[in-house]
C-alpha cells in the first residue's frame, strides 16, 4: 500500500511538476523589497506572510479531507521589472510553485502577468490596477484592486456636491501605465460633468520638480488639482505648491495620502490633501482567518511596526481569494484553479470579493482627507461621511 | 509673459542647486580622472544627515549645512584613501565599476539604517515665499541659491588662490612634475575627493529642504550632475555653474512649453548633442 502510495506520488511529481497530495502548497512572488518602490513593496511582503500564518494557524487549506500548510516562495525584485519577470519564471519553471501572488505596482503587473498567462498558472495581484492589465484578454490573471480608471470617480462625485462647486480642473499624471488609465478614466468622467479641464498634463514618472506645471496652473487660476502620481511625487508636488502659493480650493490626489508615512513627512502641510482608498480599517468587514479589518490593522501595526493600509488589506484578500477557490475546486490543479477564482464570491477583511469577466473586482474608492493630521473619511458609496473641509485655506492663512 | 518670468526664475533657482549637485562630481572627475557613481549617493547621505541633525538636534537647516558638509567630508577622505587609493591607476572603466558598486553598497546601508520611509526637512519657513516683479520667489530656494553660489566662488577661490589648491590644480595637470615639487598624490587626493563629498553634503542638505528624501534619490542625481558635468565641461567650477543654470532653465522651459513629460528627453538629448558638437563642453574642455 505504502509502495504503491509513493509511486502515485512519483507519478504525479512527474507528471504535474510537484506532488498533487500531501505537500504544502506553494505560493511563489517577488516583491519590491528594496529599491524605489520599497516603501510601498512591503506591504505586499508583510501582508502575505501576515495572511498565510493566520490561514496556517487555523489549520491551513481544506483539500477533501486532509488539510494543507501554505508556503510563501518569496524573492526581492528589487524595484526592477526586468528582474520581476526572470524572478517569476525562475518560480514557475525552477521552483515549481504552486500558485503566483502579484508584485506591487501596474507596470510590474503588466510584465509578470505574461509569465503566469504563458505557464497558465493563476495569478491573483492586489498590486496594480491600471485598466491594460485586463484588456488583453489574459486568462490567468485577476486583481484585488478597483479598476484604475474610476479611480477618481468618487472624488469627483464629492465634489459635485460642494459649495462653490469649482468650476475649472488641472488633470495631472505620471506616465507610467497605472497613471495614464487613471487619467483616461478621469478626462471621460469630467467630461460627463459641468467642470472644464483647465490644464492637463502628463509628467514624466521621475520627476521631482514640479514648478513649471505649479506655475501654469497659478496662472490659469484653477480651481481643483487632481493629481495621479507616485507618493514621492506627491509629497514635492505639495511642498513645492506651498513654496509657490499656489492656492486651489482642492486637490486630490490618487496615491500617498491614506499612508501615514505621508503624514509624517509633511507634518501640517499634509492638511486638506484629498486622496482615496478602497479599503477603511473597519470592524465591518469580517473574515473567516483574521477576525475583522480593524483586528488585522492592530495586529499588522504590532507585528510589523507600522500601519496597514489598503495595499496590505488588498494583499492579504489575494491569499484568502487563493484558499477559498483551492477549498471550492478541491483541487490544486492550475486550470481547475483558474475556473474556481473566477467564480469566488465571498466576504474578506478588505472588502467582497468578485471577480468580473475580466478577472478585476469592483470596490469604490471612499474619498478621505487630511484634517488636523488625521486621516477622515469624508464621502463613500452612499454619499457624505464627514464634513469635508473646503474650500481649503491659503497657505498664508493656516 | 507673466507666467515666462515665473518659469525661468523657477529654472534658475533649481539651476543654482542643480550646479551645486554637480560641483563636487566636476572636482572629482577632473582632478581624479574618476567619474564617481556614487555621488548622488553621498547627496543622498547630505540629506539625511540635515534629517537627523533636524530632527533629533533641533538644528537650523543652514546651521546643518557645515556639520554635513565635515561628516561627508570625512566619509569621503576614508572612501578615497582605504578603497579608491588602491585602483587609482586602474584604468577608468574599473574606478567607474567600483563607484557604482559603492552607490549599491551605500544605498542598500542607507534602506537598513533609515528605512524606505520618505522624510522632508521641514524648518517652519520652508514654504515661505514673496513676490518679485510680480513671480513668486520660494525663499529656500533663493537661500539655497545663495549657498550654491557661495560655495562655487570659495571652490574657486581655494583652487586659484591658496597653496593646497594650487597642488591639487597641479596634481591634475602633470603628476610627474607635482611630485617633484613635493606634493604628495595620496593624501590630496583623499583631500579633494573628501571636499567632492563635502559639497555633495551640502546640496544634499539644500535638497532635503527643497525636495523628499529616500534612500533612492541618488542614481538620479548623480545622472543629472553627470549631464550637467558634460554640458559645462571640467575647467573651472563657474562653468559648472553655468552648466547647472542652463540645464535649470531649459528643464523648466520645456515642462511649459514641449511637456513635463518630455524634461529628461531634452536634458540627455542636450548632454549627446554637446559631445557630438562640442565634446569639450559647451565653455571648456572635458575629460
Amino acid at each position: 500500500m505504502k509502495q504503491l502510495f509513493s509511486l502515485l506520488l512519483a507519478t504525479t511529481t512527474l507528471l504535474f511538476g510537484r506532488p498533487l497530495l500531501g505537500a504544502p502548497i506553494e505560493l511563489g512572488a517577488s516583491v519590491q523589497l528594496t529599491g524605489q518602490f520599497a516603501n510601498t513593496g512591503r506591504y505586499y511582503g508583510d501582508a502575505y506572510q501576515f495572511a498565510i500564518d493566520k490561514i496556517n494557524a487555523a489549520g491551513g487549506v481544506k483539500i477533501g479531507n486532509t488539510r494543507e500548510k501554505l508556503v510563501l516562495k518569496m524573492l526581492d525584485n528589487q524595484s526592477d521589472v526586468n528582474l520581476s519577470v526572470r524572478q517569476y519564471v525562475q518560480l514557475v519553471s525552477q521552483d515549481k510553485v504552486n500558485f503566483l501572488l502579484g508584485p506591487f505596482a501596474s507596470d510590474f503587473v503588466l510584465a509578470d502577468s505574461a509569465i503566469a498567462e504563458k505557464y497558465s498558472i493563476p495569478m491573483i495581484q492586489g498590486g496594480g490596477a491600471s485598466d491594460q492589465i485586463f484588456s488583453r484578454g489574459y486568462k490567468y490573471i485577476f486583481g484585488t484592486l478597483p479598476a484604475a480608471s474610476d479611480y477618481f470617480q468618487s472624488t469627483l462625485d464629492l465634489t459635485g456636491q460642494l459649495k462653490p462647486p469649482p468650476k475649472t480642473i488641472a488633470l495631472l499624471y505620471a506616465d507610467d501605465a497605472f497613471d495614464v488609465s487613471v487619467a483616461d478614466g478621469t478626462r471621460k468622467a469630467i467630461g460627463k460633468t459641468s467642470m472644464k479641464i483647465a490644464v492637463d498634463q502628463r509628467y514624466s514618472s521621475k520627476a521631482s520638480d514640479f514648478n513649471s506645471m505649479l506655475s501654469l496652473i497659478k496662472s490659469q487660476d484653477v480651481d481643483a488639482i487632481l493629481v495621479a502620481g507616485h507618493e514621492t511625487e506627491i509629497l514635492n508636488f505639495i511642498r513645492q505648491s506651498k513654496t509657490l502659493n499656489v492656492n486651489p480650493k482642492l486637490y486630490a490626489f490618487t496615491v500617498g495620502v491614506p499612508s501615514a508615512d505621508f503624514r509624517n513627512a509633511l507634518g501640517q502641510d499634509a492638511n486638506y490633501a484629498f486622496g482615496m482608498t478602497s479599503w477603511v480599517p473597519s470592524p465591518a468587514f469580517k473574515d473567516d482567518y483574521v477576525g475583522n479589518a480593524e483586528q488585522f490593522a492592530t495586529e499588522y501595526q504590532k507585528r510589523f511596526g507600522y500601519e496597514p493600509d489598503y495595499h496590505a488589506a488588498s494583499a492579504v484578500a489575494v491569499v484568502e481569494a487563493f484558499v477559498k477557490a483551492i477549498e471550492a475546486a478541491n483541487s490544486v490543479d492550475p486550470a481547475k484553479l483558474r475556473d474556481a477564482i473566477a467564480r469566488v464570491d465571498f466576504d474578506s477583511l478588505y472588502g467582497r470579493i468578485r471577480f468580473n469577466a475580466v478577472g478585476q473586482i469592483s470596490l469604490p474608492q471612499t474619498v478621505v482627507q487630511v484634517q488636523k493630521g488625521k486621516l477622515v473619511p469624508v464621502f463613500g458609496p452612499k454619499g457624505v461621511m464627514e464634513k469635508a473641509l473646503y474650500p481649503m485655506p491659503a497657505w498664508g492663512k493656516r | 509673459m507673466q507666467l515666462l518670468w515665473q518659469i525661468l526664475i523657477n529654472g534658475v533657482l533649481l539651476g543654482g542647486l542643480y550646479a551645486l549637485m554637480a560641483l563636487g562630481l566636476v572636482l572629482v572627475w577632473g582632478v581624479l580622472n574618476i567619474v564617481n557613481l556614487a555621488h548622488g549617493a553621498l547627496i543622498m547621505l547630505g540629506a539625511y544627515a540635515c534629517y537627523y541633525l533636524f530632527t533629533v538636534f533641533g538644528l537650523d537647516p543652514f546651521g546643518a549645512l557645515p556639520v554635513a558638509m565635515a561628516v561627508l567630508f570625512c566619509l569621503g577622505y576614508l572612501i578615497q584613501r582605504y578603497v579608491l587609493n588602491l585602483v587609482i591607476r586602474a584604468p577608468m572603466f574599473n574606478t567607474l565599476l567600483i563607484t557604482f558598486g559603492l552607490e549599491v553598497v551605500i544605498t542598500f546601508l542607507a534602506q537598513m539604517i533609515f528605512s524606505a520611509d520618505f522624510r522632508t526637512v521641514n524648518p517652519s519657513y520652508a514654504g515661505a515665499n514673496f513676490l518679485w516683479l510680480g513671480a513668486t520667489v520660494p525663499l529656500v530656494r533663493l537661500l539655497a541659491f545663495g549657498v550654491a553660489l557661495g560655495l562655487t566662488f570659495a571652490l574657486w577661490l581655494f583652487l586659484d588662490h591658496t597653496a593646497i589648491g594650487r597642488a591639487i590644480r597641479a596634481t591634475a595637470q602633470n603628476l610627474t612634475a607635482a611630485r617633484l615639487y613635493g606634493v604628495n598624490p595620496r593624501q590630496l587626493y583623499a583631500l579633494t575627493f573628501g571636499i567632492g563629498a563635502a559639497l555633495a553634503g551640502a546640496a544634499g542638505t539644500l535638497y532635503g529642504v527643497v525636495s523628499q528624501i529616500n534612500p533612492y534619490i541618488g542614481s538620479g542625481l548623480t545622472g543629472k550632475s553627470f549631464a550637467i558635468a558634460i554640458i559645462g565641461g571640467l575647467d573651472k567650477s563657474i562653468y559648472v555653474l553655468v552648466g547647472g543654470l542652463f540645464l535649470g532653465i531649459v528643464e523648466a522651459l520645456t515642462a511649459l512649453y514641449i511637456g513635463p513629460t518630455y524634461t529628461d528627453v531634452i536634458s540627455f538629448g542636450i548632454l549627446v548633442l554637446v559631445l557630438i558638437v562640442r565634446p569639450t563642453g559647451l565653455l571648456g574642455r572635458t575629460a
